[in-house]
């Protein structure tokens, strides 16, 4: 497979391939995201 | 300071690893892995779906273990039991975000390559149910208004261990529309695939661990955060004229 046919929209199958990789990765970083962005509103703690 | 400083530079060059095997791992799935006879192409979904389905049965354990230990430390060790409670919950949050990944890729792959998108067969439910206990033990840790969170959470967690060899074995008890094991008997993967398999099951595991080991730490800082304040109002109120 190529670039091009990976990004191959014209049939249902390689349109879910395409949601799958794009989507896992998106709702991946989405989540570090929300830790991320959790981690510089929580209070850094007394030492 | 010097020993954050230091888990601080590890967690980088994890996360740095992690993405390294990933993108080895993507690439091998797109461009290497030799294309499946009758699903074609399609069956590239199976590389990272088979990564999340099979540590959506891994994570359950570390919060099944985070908390047991949390249950036994809780009266003896109570600033321990409070890291586990966090390794519990973190783990937990990573175990609903495999799981719900690995059912929505399955149903991705399914519509394809059955027809359908969802089958009520003993592997489809069994993962179903996984991912619903893991929402309802998050649920109960948010909305739950009593003091014992952590107690009634941790029993909840040991219910939804139980589930796990269920799942597992569910493709070996019961015929199912979901396809048989594909690591030894007779549905043997191609030996060409196996690097790609190898490849994203390490990249999705070791950004798992990273998850696990960020969602630790911020559950930590919380919880230290809580302590502080919870001091601060102590002081005060000892303080303050009677």
């Amino acid at each position: 497979m190529t670039w091009q046919t990976f990004f191959d929209f014209s049939t249902m199958a390689h349109r879910h391939l395409v949601f799958v990789y794009a989507g896992v990765i998106a709702i991946h970083l989405g989540y570090l995201g929300w830790i991320a962005r959790n981690w510089t509103r929580t209070t850094r703690p007394h030492k | 300071m010097a020993r954050s400083s230091t888990l601080r530079t590890i967690a980088w060059f994890w996360l740095a690893a992690s993405i390294a095997v990933l993108v080895v791992g993507f690439r091998e799935a797109i461009f290497l892995a030799p294309t499946e006879a009758t699903m074609g192409n399609l069956q590239r979904i199976f590389y990272y779906h088979l990564a999340h389905a099979i540590l959506s049965l891994v994570f359950p354990y570390v919060n099944l273990a985070a908390s047991l230990a949390y249950l036994y430390w809780r009266h003896r060790d109570p600033l321990r039991a409070l890291s586990a409670d966090a390794l519990a919950v973190a783990s937990a949050e990573v175990t609903v975000l495999y799981a719900g990944i690995c059912l929505a890729t399955g149903m991705l792959w399914g519509k394809p390559a059955w027809g359908i998108w969802w089958a009520w067969d003993a592997r489809l439910t069994t993962e179903l149910i996984l991912f619903l206990l893991y929402v309802s033990y998050l649920m109960l840790r948010r909305f739950s208004p009593t003091g014992q969170v952590g107690v009634l959470s941790a029993v909840l967690a040991v219910f939804a261990g139980i589930d796990v060899p269920i799942v597992f074995m569910s493709i070996r008890w019961w015929r199912t529309q979901h396809p048989a094991p594909v690591f030894g008997g007779d549905g043997s993967i191609d030996h060409a695939m196996l690097p790609a398999v190898f490849w994203n099951l390490a990249g999705w595991a070791m950004f798992g661990i990273f998850l696990i080991g960020f969602r630790f730490a911020l559950e930590r800082r919380r919880q230290l955060a809580e302590q502080d304040a919870a001091l601060l109002a102590l002081e005060a109120s000892l303080e303050t004229p009677q």
